[in-house]
């Protein structure tokens, strides 16, 4: 089962059918936690949403809880909450994207994504990672092709993924295959 | 009997009446034998009785009416700050018993009367308006919100004939959300061109408008289609705006059964061309009707994105009360089916004040000198109406 922690976002529930997809998956507020939920699922996703990491210390704390205990996987403002918790600074961009398709590629020979690849996919995002970051198994695995911005994020040891574009989103090409890698992974 | 006799009579009987706009014409609802007042206290039990699993029903099976902006934000948990109000009713509907179809065209002539319409006054001016979208912007940047629409309301002391009004109006803007609603203390005209809510069975449409563009003699709907193309602005508004319905919708709808039926397509009307999405679902089994208003109202496409966020900045912003607009007015059939549109482009009548209410909005490059005018050409044609 895969539980959606949503941070009363209007993209969540397309996360929600796109996992649906692949798994069982239930999805309450995060503050309306459902710790039943919490310990039956496999993966928890941790939602886009407005604002920013440090405005959702429960997420935090279930992040710090569960982290290498069970697959854990943030999308948008959930990639940067994931980023946070491990020590690093999001910050506002110049330029900001909302709304945008841009391509994304795959800048890691350990990413579970093939080297090289690019994706089209849809960006919502005002801030994002201040680099240089460095955290132990953890890996910037896509970046943006202009920009060179962080675009998704893998620490394959203890099974936690994340991407700052959104994976659910129809501007976003082969977004369930996206979904379906890191579900596998 | 001719649509000029029946909407004579209807005028003469000084009878309450809805007419909303149908594909082909128009409905006449009228002989209101139930009249509902919603306010937080019974506005769920309303949701909750009024539709059943009956199969066979009359054509004035339905209830008929709207819900106000802050009805809804209070059925969704968003609570308000004190604002100014006239006390108008958070919402109303009417059991129609008697339907009557009119033709599109409608004609009415409105017996000669004194006419007593002041100057419109907006209560927020260009440098206000300037300061709140500059606040807003600054929560953009911080991702509070990625758009949001600030409201402006025109207000003047008049007395109107709303018949009259909504005649003229249908003339100029043949709207495919248009409705009237005259009762005896207020009346709503409208000619709102956004369909929220199409539900029939368990399919349930959604066709949100962002992006709407003043015709002229050079543009054609071809050209109108590419000028939206290649606006990275509009695109990028029209983008968010598709993705949150998708997820609105992706809330009461089987996994996998919310599609876009028609991506970023161009819709001609009379004076403009808007920019139209059309997404589509299945309802999941167990829905209701409360489970649906809940999920798509009010209509994200006049509110911003992400929905809470952006509206618990536009509630503690405004002063005033939005009443009916960017609420929903339509209609719900006692075997669970329903219209609603979103409540934009409308008059509202009500103890001898007109006051319409405009927005537009915010995103990241947009520039508060041109959002302004937009509001201020969107309201004109309203008030024009005056004159």
């Amino acid at each position: 089962m895969i539980y959606v922690i949503d941070h009363k976002d209007s993209f969540t529930h397309n996360v929600v059918h796109q996992l649906s997809l692949f798994d069982e998956v239930r999805c309450t507020n995060y503050d309306e936690i459902d710790n039943r939920y919490l310990k039956r699922a496999s993966t928890i996703v941790l939602s886009p949403g407005p604002g920013s990491p440090k405005d959702y210390p429960i997420t935090s704390s279930i992040y710090k809880k569960f982290k290498g205990k069970k697959k854990i996987f943030g999308i948008c403002l959930g990639f940067q909450q994931i980023l946070f918790c491990e020590g690093a600074n999001i910050v506002q961009q110049k330029q900001i994207y909302h709304g945008f398709q841009s391509k994304v590629k795959v800048v890691s020979k350990n990413s579970v994504f093939k080297n090289k690849n690019i994706y089209k996919v849809g960006r919502y995002h005002s801030l994002k990672l201040e680099e240089p970051f460095y955290s132990k198994n953890f890996d910037i695995t896509m970046r943006c092709v202009i920009s060179g911005s962080a675009m998704a994020l893998e620490n394959n040891f203890d099974k936690i993924y994340g991407f700052q574009f959104h994976p659910e989103s129809f501007l976003t090409i082969n977004g369930n295959l996206l979904i379906k890698k890191i579900l596998s992974a | 009997m001719s649509t000029n006799k029946i909407l004579n009579d209807i005028n003469l009987s000084a009878k309450p009446y809805v007419i909303y706009k149908t594909s082909n014409g128009f409905d006449l609802f009228t002989d209101f034998s139930k009249k509902i007042i919603l306010s937080n206290n019974n506005v769920t039990n309303f949701l909750e009785t009024i539709s059943s699993n009956k199969k066979k029903i009359k054509k004035t099976d339905l209830y008929i009416g709207f819900f106000g902006y802050e009805l809804l934000n209070y059925l969704i948990g968003i609570k308000f700050p004190k604002q100014k109000t006239n006390f108008f009713p958070k919402g109303i509907f009417y059991k129609p018993e008697t339907l009557i179809s009119l033709s599109e065209n409608l004609s009415f002539k409105a017996p000669p009367s004194e006419k007593k319409n002041k100057q419109f006054k907006i209560n927020i001016d260009r440098k206000n308006y300037t300061r709140i979208f500059n606040k807003f912007k600054r929560k953009i940047k911080q991702g509070e919100t990625y758009q949001i629409k600030i409201c402006t309301k025109y207000k003047n002391k008049s007395k109107i004939d709303p018949l009259d009004f909504f005649c003229r109006l249908s003339k100029s803007n043949l709207a495919p959300e248009a409705f009237l609603i005259k009762d005896k203390n207020y009346s709503v005209i409208s000619c709102s061109p956004e369909t929220l809510i199409e539900k029939k069975g368990r399919s349930i449409i959604t066709k949100p408008i962002a992006g709407t563009l003043k015709k002229n003699t050079s543009l054609n709907k071809s050209k109108a289609l590419q000028y939206f193309r290649k606006n990275i602005k509009e695109t990028k508004e029209h983008n968010m705006i598709v993705d949150m319905e998708r997820s609105d919708l992706s809330r009461i709808c089987i996994p996998g059964s919310v599609k876009i039926k028609k991506e970023k397509t161009i819709e001609e009307y009379k004076d403009l061309f808007h920019y139209v999405s059309l997404i589509k679902g299945k309802l999941n089994k167990k829905v209701k009707t409360i489970d649906i208003v809940k999920s798509m109202m009010p209509g994200g496409s006049v509110i911003g994105c992400p929905k809470v966020s952006t509206l618990n900045l536009l509630n503690n912003q405004e002063k005033e009360n939005r009443n009916i607009y960017t609420g929903s007015f339509g209609y719900i059939k006692f075997n669970g089916d329903m219209k609603f549109n979103i409540i934009i482009r409308s008059i509202l009548n009500f103890k001898n004040i007109s006051e319409i209410s405009v927005a537009s909005g915010v995103v990241i490059d947009s520039n508060a000198n041109n959002e302004f005018n937009e509001n201020f050409i969107k309201a004109k044609a309203l008030i024009d109406l005056f004159k």
